[in-house]
């Protein structure tokens, strides 16, 4: 355990001057602290300065006619436990539910999340499914970003020198779905994930591939092929097969490549079964 | 609805209970091992300077030990730190303690090691790709080499009508008991004394003893509760270096792993490769040859056991009239092998009961059948020429199998039922001895084990004396001493505290009664019975308050003391088929047969437990709601081993999970409904015929689940864990 | 070393504690600082839940929470477990149900239910309760058990 200085600002001025004060990579946002805490613990992380998330008003969660709106310190179990979650974007309630283990979200949150953007995040694939903005803030005034630009790599994101995310902004409900697969159902990482999305508004398709380096990819070619809300069941197939060939799926100590991409077909045809079946539901 | 709670419930519930992390003591140290961070490697230096110039710090060496222990020499072959070779991963090279846990951080970070890598040998498959040739057994990479013969295998496998040759391969597995090693040392005149969590407390002083240097007498041990041992803490770990700072710093140290330290630092279960080789004519074996290939990390040669003893268990309970058995200790850079529980035999029993279905299927027989056919009873001779004991698991495979057909009758398509079974012999050769003493209000059992989970200090020997006297519990309790206090024990391992020391317990009491009889002038046998507050010693007509029978010092003191003790009878083998090395007799012979009903996914190859059933051979229940909760964390302990348990080594040597997330014990959200039975009426040695039950349901886990996933999807799995991929792997070629 | 005072409220009682540094954990605090040593310190990474004590109601895994940053909070503790009326209900059903073995998982699990079933309330579905404890693990009861005290602590408390 290193020793540090906490700082719990709060404004978000406050917050930014904090972390510019001091020269890049000795002071750290905290935000739920599960990764933080831990890459301290484990020596990845040493910082002369701990900058505290938790006075700004950003546990928020608003529905907004149907545009979700999520602020980047509310715990992941509050998101988690919304009731309209699982019936207006299913595919963000299974994300939700697949990370780390109901205790661990009660302190994760999605800002957290998005700023650690590893490689096997359970909820940048549907966020990417979903078309998500971040909205940031900083000493240079705020901004909007997609989240697919946001995120580059494993802890590597867009995030300027002492800017913060602010929400994460999901635009409108969509029939979606996330599906994965792991060694242990509770509290592991996704060997391969997949999040579908249709968006009933553009009447088109988004899906994008988690648990490969260096980030959650989207799947456009297999989106341009996709056409309407319920594929028939041998176009989907051939789609997930080339999705099986994604040049993404490598192997590692996690899974093989030939495992992955065995996954990866499977786990595409389920994903998009189920939000063509959601889709077919009652609105 | 609901049984009496353990004696210790209450306590625990409110957090009251000290274990070995918990432990403080005014004035303390905080003390850190300094680990190797190569696997293999020289040391040239060790250099403290850096470290012990911090304020309030005291460093520890190699060169420092000969002049903490007064000068005597401790085991030459197990040195607190190695002078010249580091043999595996984490190897502690030096210590460290300080007023503050994170200055003792930093004051392990100062040390300055210097080392020469050296060459990483960490895969069995690259040691010996092929099965070792002849004159292998000098090789330094052998700590144990075995061998026994009946009979000419390859004349007998030659006449064979089928022959089934298979190569099966198992992962090392870590016992993950939740509370890590932890202790708390003082070194005072003379004295040295440590307060630490273990199965063991004298085996504790008896290692701690062997590696200082130390006359066991000068050295106490005195056991807290213990969170979980699972074999893990059978012997010492931490208290020689603990001791060894304390000594150096004349303040009390407390020394405990991180959860990091303790997967890098245990010793557990490591790899295998088993070659099984099986001959059958007409639907019967002619004859086995067994194959072992065992990693026993770091371990001294001729000191492993593993081999000679677990190789039995790849001949397994079934009858072998020729058969050929070679074992291969081989030495890696890992940490020493250590006891799982049941060390090693869950894997051994995947193997051989996978391998009997194959060699069954290949027979044109029902694989059940075909085992059924093979199997031990009672009174039949094992392959080293022993006579089985009472034995439970042909009952148990029959109840197993009606339960089978009724879940396959059941089951939705495309889901599977198997059955597995496993046998274990218990550690009931592993003696020890009891006090009991009477005082006016309560019967006292005065012991040196401590509780680790299972029930068999806190619950059962209470138990036993309540079978026995007739007093209700709340009149009987169990006291534990320190070892300068105590009676000697083995350890609460090898399934063999319920049995010896209640074995114990009934020679004390009878002893007790004797006593009793003495002082009332009557016959004896004297029966203790509650007269209001108080107790009585009744026999026949004449009866008399134990106030009254028990001297002035008595009543200041215990009371009425009587001693018992129980070490069981030898168990010899058949040495005439041994050709090399020391293979090990069985006793108290316990089985258990187990159906699991699973669903397999035919894409991602996950496989979920849909439910699960436990038949178990128990010769007398002694406290049902305990024997239950054993076979039910057996079961589930064992559905990790088959299904998600792996430690994972990478080239260089150094363990790539060692943390809770990537090494994957069971969670709640995983397990089935566990139903348990009971077979009684195969005595074994314990009282009232009652046998051990710590490890036994372990053992058939992976087999079973391997089973239920074959007869699901016709998948062979031949490596352990049946993880995801492998499952997958399978199908594909299935 | 940057250190301040720490003020909560400990198992019903306002606490002040002086010069607490910045960057300890909850866990620490309570065991060592606190001398309450009922809360376990198992795998410091949040995997195991051993380390589990309330916060405002609410299961909070304390090797992971920085002791400021409840600064002000209520916390609860498994010594304090009987001042909230439904840790009692939890606490006595896994004596009944024997829901314990060596008991080191035990005050984690404790608190967690607790936490559960104060923010779900009894209603609960019984396979949703069983999912949420799935961040504590327990390697002594295969579970069996402990499901049982979920469930009987469920239905006592509807």
């Amino acid at each position: 355990m290193a020793s540090f200085e906490l700082l719990a600002p709060r404004t978000v001025d406050e917050a930014s001057a904090a972390l510019r004060s001091l020269p890049p990579g000795e002071a750290a946002v905290l935000a739920g602290g599960t990764d933080l805490l831990l890459d301290v613990d484990q020596g990845r992380a040493t910082p002369r300065r701990v900058v505290s998330l938790r006075h700004l008003p950003w546990r928020t969660l608003d529905w907004n006619q149907g545009a979700l709106t999520v602020g980047s310190t509310l715990p992941l179990r509050a998101l988690e436990t919304d009731p309209d979650l699982p019936r207006l974007l299913p595919g963000l309630y299974e994300a939700v539910r697949a990370v780390g283990s109901a205790a661990l979200r009660s302190r994760a949150t999605l800002g957290g999340n998005l700023g650690r953007a590893a490689p096997a995040s359970d909820l940048i694939p549907v966020l990417l499914a979903l078309d998500a903005e971040v909205d940031l803030v900083g000493p240079d005034g705020d901004r909007t970003e997609s989240v697919d630009r946001f995120v580059r790599a494993s802890r590597v994101t867009t995030l300027r020198r002492a800017e913060l995310i602010r929400s994460v902004r999901i635009p409108e409900p969509r029939p979606s779905a996330f599906v994965w697969q792991r060694v242990r159902p509770v509290n592991d990482i996704s060997q391969v994930s997949i999040a579908a999305a249709y968006s009933p508004s553009a009447r088109t398709w988004r899906a994008a591939l988690g648990g490969v380096p260096p980030r959650p990819v989207r799947l456009t070619e297999a989106e341009a092929v996709l056409l309407g809300a319920r594929p028939p069941p041998d176009v989907v197939g051939r789609v997930a097969e080339a999705v099986g060939r994604h040049p993404a799926l490598v192997g590692d100590r996690r899974a093989s490549d030939e495992y992955r991409r065995r996954l990866a077909a499977s786990l595409f045809a389920r994903a998009v079964e189920s939000v063509a079946r959601r889709a077919g539901g009652p609105s | 609805m609901t049984a009496a709670a353990r004696p210790d419930a209450d306590e625990k519930l409110r957090g009251r209970v000290v274990f070995g992390a918990d432990l403080e003591e005014a004035g303390m140290l905080w003390g850190v091992l300094v680990l190797s961070p190569v696997a293999s490697g020289r040391v040239r230096s060790v250099d403290l300077r850096e470290a012990r110039a911090r304020s309030g710090v005291v460093a520890i060496g190699a060169s420092d030990v000969p002049s903490l222990v007064g000068g005597v020499t401790g085991d030459a072959e197990r040195p607190p730190f190695p002078t010249e070779t580091i043999a595996y991963p984490a190897q502690p090279l030096a210590a460290v303690a300080a007023p503050t846990l994170e200055e003792a951080r930093q004051a392990a970070r100062a040390v300055r090691l210097s080392i020469d890598p050296a060459p990483v040998v960490t895969d069995l498959d690259t040691v010996f790709p092929e099965w070792p040739g002849p004159g292998a057994g000098g090789s330094s990479r052998i700590a144990g080499h075995v061998r026994a013969r009946k009979g000419d295998v390859d004349r007998a496998l030659a006449g064979a009508e089928t022959v089934v040759r298979e190569t099966y391969r198992t992962s090392g597995i870590h016992q993950v008991a939740l509370e890590p090693h932890a202790c708390l040392a003082t070194v005072r005149d003379g004295r040295w004394s440590v307060r630490t969590s273990t199965q063991s407390p004298f085996g504790v002083r008896e290692d701690t003893a062997s590696i200082l240097g130390l006359p066991e007498a000068t050295i106490d041990v005195d056991g807290a509760w213990v969170g979980g041992g699972f074999g893990g803490k059978g012997a010492s770990l931490l208290e020689p270096y603990a001791l060894l700072l304390a000594a150096a710093s004349g303040r009390p140290v407390r020394l405990a792993l991180t959860y990091r330290e303790e997967f890098l630092l245990g010793r557990s279960t490591l790899p295998a490769v088993i070659r099984l080789e099986t001959g059958v004519t007409d639907g019967r074996i002619v004859a086995r040859r067994v194959r072992l290939l065992l990693d026993v990390g770091a371990s001294l040669p001729g000191r492993d056991f593993a081999t000679g003893y677990s190789i039995g268990f790849l001949l397994g309970p079934y009858l072998t009239p020729t058969f050929e058995v070679e074992g291969y200790a081989v030495r890696t850079h890992k940490s020493p092998f250590g006891p799982h529980r049941a060390p090693f035999a869950p894997q051994c029993a995947f193997a051989l009961e996978s391998h009997l279905d194959e060699v069954a299927r290949a027979a044109g027989v029902d694989p059940v059948a075909f085992r059924a056919a093979h199997l031990w009873t009672t009174g039949a001779t094992t392959p080293f020429g022993q006579t089985v004991g009472p034995f439970g698991l042909s009952a148990a495979l029959e109840a197993a199998r009606t339960r089978a057909r009724r879940w396959r009758a059941e089951m939705p398509p495309g889901h599977g039922v198997g059955i597995g079974m496993g046998f274990w012999s218990t550690g009931t050769g592993a003696g020890g001895e009891v006090r009991v003493a009477i005082s006016p209000r309560q019967l006292a059992i005065v012991q040196g084990e401590r509780e680790i989970g299972s029930g068999s200090v806190a619950v059962g020997l209470g138990a036993v004396a309540a079978l026995r006297t007739g007093l209700p519990s709340d009149r009987i309790r169990v006291d534990y001493r320190a070892t300068s206090l105590a009676p000697f024990d083995s350890g609460v391992f090898g399934s063999r505290t319920t049995a010896v020391l209640g074995r114990a317990i009934d020679e004390a009491l009878t002893a007790l009664s004797a006593a009793l009889a003495a002082r009332l002038g009557t016959d004896g046998p004297v029966r203790l019975m509650v007269a209001g507050d108080e107790l009585e010693a009744v026999d026949g007509t004449t009866r008399r308050p134990v106030r009254e029978l028990l001297t002035a010092e008595e009543r200041r003191a215990e009371g009425l003391v009587a001693s018992g003790r129980y070490y069981g009878p030898g168990a010899t083998i058949d040495e005439s088929v041994v050709e090399e090395g020391t293979f090990y007799g069985y006793r108290d012979y316990t089985g258990a047969a187990h159906v699991a009903e699973v669903d397999v996914d035919r894409e991602t190859g996950a496989v979920r437990v849909v439910r699960y059933a436990a038949f178990q051979d128990v010769g007398k229940l002694i406290d049902r709601a305990s024997a239950t909760a054993q076979v039910e964390g057996g079961v589930v302990m064992g559905l990790g081993t088959a299904l998600t348990e792996e430690a994972i080594w990478t080239d260089d040597g150094r363990l790539a999970n060692p943390g809770l997330l990537d090494y994957r014990i069971p969670t709640l959200a995983e397990i089935p409904p566990i139903e348990v039975e009971f077979l009684e009426g195969f005595e074994g040695a314990g009282p009232y015929g009652a046998k051990g039950l710590g490890e036994p349901p372990i053992i058939p886990v992976p087999a079973t689940i391997a089973a239920a996933v074959r007869d699901a999807c016709g998948a062979h799995l031949t490596e352990l864990p049946l993880s995801p991929e492998r499952v997958a792997r399978a199908l594909k070629l299935a | 070393m940057s250190e301040r005072p720490l003020a909560l409220t400990l198992n019903g009682r306002p606490l002040r504690a002086e010069a607490v540094p910045d960057a300890e954990r909850l866990l620490d605090t309570l065991r060592w600082r606190l001398g309450l040593r009922g809360t376990k310190e198992g795998c410091r990474t949040g995997d195991c839940g051993a380390c589990t004590v309330l916060v405002d109601g609410r299961g909070t895994l304390s090797c992971l929470t920085l002791a400021h940053e409840i600064d002000g909070a209520a916390v609860v503790t498994i010594e304090g477990i009987d001042d909230d009326s439904t840790g009692t209900v939890v606490r006595e059903a896994f004596r009944d149900a024997g829901a314990l073995q060596c008991g080191y998982c035990t005050p984690g699990f404790v608190m967690a239910l607790t936490g559960l079933l104060k923010e779900r309330g009894s209603a609960v579905p019984a396979d949703a309760l069983l999912d949420d404890l799935g961040g504590n693990l327990c390697r002594c009861t295969g579970y069996v058990a402990i499901a049982r005290a979920a469930e009987l602590a469920r239905r006592r408390l509807g």
